[in-house]
């Protein structure tokens, strides 16, 4: 089942991320077929589909970490594999909380904040720490933090200098009760602001209706299903989910 | 940031990363050690001039240790997943490059600041000004390793071969520069017979070749870097 | 040998078969008819020095392949195309086989004329130093799991590699230099000169011929997965 997309007025605005006949390829293995996708500031997009539907191939071109064989990505109208500028404006939340596990939680963030010539320096990781609630642990090494508090560090890493586009791949992987509710309120809290955009990828469903307001589901590397969603009832999103993907064994639609 | 700027912060992060584990420094230096032990027994150390002998010895020991170190280059990326912040940040491969292998470069240079000493004690080398040329061949030759290692070092981890990649390819890639390091160090070895500290005949050819791999491994290097390190 | 003719432009139609392979045979013959009665018996190293001709082709043509090699890596880079991966890949097979040939016809004529299966003289050297590198871009290949990734690092190597050879070249020249002892220039008789071209010839030809089957059995192979593939995503 295909719905068309119906984004914002293009004209109003440059678009945030434009995905124009991407493809990928792994071996014979065809991870995206080619695929188009718009996203602009306000839109926070729930990347959802079966295993292998290309969710994370996605995520991936969209931070510049993989090349599409065919087709364009832009990400304010500049390719983030190339351009150093495009790839400011991004943030990635990962499983893995890719923060260095033999530094500290401050030396992490000031070798991030170096990375991304961030001028405050001390005040701006200070103020990091404060917000993710690390403060204490400042001087406590990476590694020797649990699960949860590493997850913390990475969203402070992630959002350090305020990324316009905030990517989430599984991000709730491995967390607890207490630290999927923290990464939730923090969404919850973006998904209010201007100017932001996020696309989130996640098995949660349920957990995630009322921080997303668009859905965009995958499913054997082709778009099926793409439209807004105003928030509300976890069940009716994952209700959503699954009708996307079954309506691809009754009936060849075209992607 | 610019180049430099983004180079000095991966650096200093590898580095202070090193200070505190230590766990790449200490077991080359000590495998260097043992190595100098195996070759003891296995060559006739006292009888051969050392000259003969020596500079295989020492260069041996060296490429050994650092495939051992070079092969951790990108591990803390690895082990974390870090390697797709570093590429997702604002910075450059070449940036990211750059400080890979200067820091490997470092580490080089440092194993071999410790094995030298222990060389002369072990063997009996006299030490004097004749000596003084032999840091700028440990240099061209370490940059010719580090430069090469680094970047067959970033595809270790991708195929199945795991850490047998890393010397299959460092050694052949890397034996002229070998070569003529060792054809160098005997140079210098040989002069001490000469016992003044002027400049062997032989040694300025081989510098030469020695400073021409240099550039030409980590110009290459350097540009085939960003099409290996990316997905 | 009839096959179905492939709807994908620069498909092969047929594993082309007649015409090419008459070809490399006429050549082939003329060569070991001209190595072998045409050419007299060479006055120093008797009659094992008839094997020279197809020694020096065949590094003549390994390092030809080796050059191959390099070129498709520029050229994967360049354009990610598939067909510069696939050209990488069959040159360099190529080229590690020539080697092969080299480093083994090479012990063969050394052992009546030096005495010795072996030794580290600089020609030998740098094939076996080559044939190293070469070995290793082949294992990377087999050993990488298949996807853009590998192809990317064996572009890469195919360059270093190339890059490597004149050094290696150099240095062991240089290393070597009282130890050379290939003949530097064979006698004169004209007809041997004659014999030299003509197999060259025929390892020219018989390159082409196994670089044009092995890229066509590569691009079939490529294509029949991609069929598989379709196949099971159920989509015509």
């Amino acid at each position: 089942m295909t719905e068309p997309a119906a984004p914002a007025d293009p004209a109003a605005e440059p678009n945030l991320v434009e995905v124009r006949g991407a493809t990928r390829r792994f071996g014979p293995v065809a991870a995206l077929r080619p695929l188009n996708l718009t996203l602009a500031a306000g839109d926070h997009l729930l990347l959802a589909g079966p295993n292998g539907a290309g969710k994370t191939t996605l995520l991936r071109l969209l931070a510049g970490l993989a090349r599409p064989q065919q087709g364009e990505v832009r990400v304010g109208g500049a390719d983030p594999r190339r351009a150093a500028g495009a790839r400011r404006r991004i943030g990635l939340l990962s499983h893995q909380p890719l923060v260095y596990d033999d530094l500290t939680c401050e030396e992490n963030l000031r070798f991030f904040a170096r990375l991304y010539g961030l001028d405050g320096g001390d005040e701006t990781v200070a103020a990091a720490l404060a917000r993710s609630g690390l403060a204490e642990r400042r001087d406590a090494v990476a590694g020797a933090l649990s699960r949860g508090l590493k997850q913390r560090l990475a969203l402070a890493r992630a959002t350090l200098h305020r990324p316009e586009l905030l990517l989430l791949d599984e991000p709730f992987t491995g967390l607890d009760a207490g630290a999927a509710a923290d990464l939730v309120t923090f969404l919850r809290t973006r998904a209010g602001e201007d100017g932001t955009a996020s696309v989130l990828v996640t098995h949660r469903v349920t957990e995630v209706a009322d921080l997303v307001n668009r859905v965009v589901v995958l499913d054997g590397g082709r778009r099926r299903c793409d439209r807004l969603w105003a928030g509300g009832d976890g069940d009716a999103l994952q209700a959503l989910c699954a009708a996307a993907t079954a309506g691809r064994d009754r009936a060849r639609a075209p992607a | 940031m610019s180049l430099v700027g983004q180079t000095l912060a991966i650096l200093r992060k590898d580095l202070l990363a090193e200070w505190r584990t230590r766990e790449r420094l200490s077991p080359m230096i000590f495998l260097v050690l043992l190595m100098l032990l195996v070759f003891n027994f296995s060559f006739d150390m006292a009888g051969a001039p050392l000259h003969r002998t020596g500079p295989g010895v020492l260069w041996s020991a060296f490429v050994f240790a650092s495939l051992l170190g070079l092969q951790r280059t990108f591990a803390a990326e690895r082990d974390n997943g870090c390697l797709d912040a570093l590429l997702v940040a604002p910075v450059s491969r070449t940036g990211l490059y750059l400080a890979k292998a200067l820091a490997n470069l470092l580490y080089l240079l440092v194993v071999e600041a410790v094995t030298l000493p222990l060389f002369t004690l072990f063997f009996s080398l006299p030490v004097g000004a004749y000596l003084a040329p032999l840091p700028l061949v440990l240099l061209l030759g370490s940059t010719c390793l580090a430069t090469t290692g680094t970047l067959f070092a970033s595809m270790a981890g991708h195929t199945r071969l795991r850490e047998f990649l890393l010397p299959l390819l460092l050694l052949p890639v890397a034996m002229p520069a070998l070569i003529s390091c060792v054809a160098a160090t005997g140079a210098v070895l040989e002069h001490s017979r000469g016992g003044a500290a002027s400049w062997p005949p032989a040694l300025a050819a081989h510098l030469e070749m020695l400073a021409v791999y240099a550039v030409v491994y980590s110009t290459v290097c350097l540009l085939l870097f960003e099409h290996v390190i990316e997905e | 040998m009839p096959s179905p003719s492939s709807p994908t432009p620069g498909a092969p139609a047929t594993i082309r078969t007649h015409g090419p392979t008459a070809v490399v045979m006429a050549l082939m013959t003329a060569a070991l008819y001209a190595v072998f009665q045409y050419v007299p018996t060479e006055s120093e190293m008797g009659l094992v020095q008839r094997i020279f001709y197809f020694h020096v082709a065949s590094a003549i043509t390994a390092y030809v392949a080796f050059l191959l090699v390099f070129v498709a890596g520029i050229g994967y880079l360049a354009t990610q195309r598939d067909s510069w991966d696939r050209l990488g890949q069959a040159a360099a097979e190529l080229g590690v086989a020539f080697s092969i040939v080299v480093l083994i016809t090479g012990p063969i004529w050394a052992q009546p004329v030096w005495g010795r299966f072996w030794r580290w003289e600089p020609r030998l050297t740098i094939m076996l130093i080559t044939f190293t590198m070469y070995v290793a871009y082949l294992m990377v290949r087999a050993y990488g799991d298949p996807g853009t990734r590998t192809s990317r690092f064996a572009a890469a190597l195919g360059i270093m590699a190339f890059v490597c050879v004149p050094l290696v070249r150099f240095s062991v020249n240089l290393w070597a230099e009282e130890q050379q002892l290939h003949p530097v220039r064979i006698a004169l008789d004209p007809r041997m000169l004659h014999a030299r071209y003509v197999t060259y010839a025929a390892f020219a030809a018989l390159f082409v011929y196994l670089l044009r089957l092995r890229l066509d059995q590569l691009h079939l192979r490529r294509r029949l997965e991609e069929l598989e593939t379709q196949v099971e995503d159920d989509v015509p």
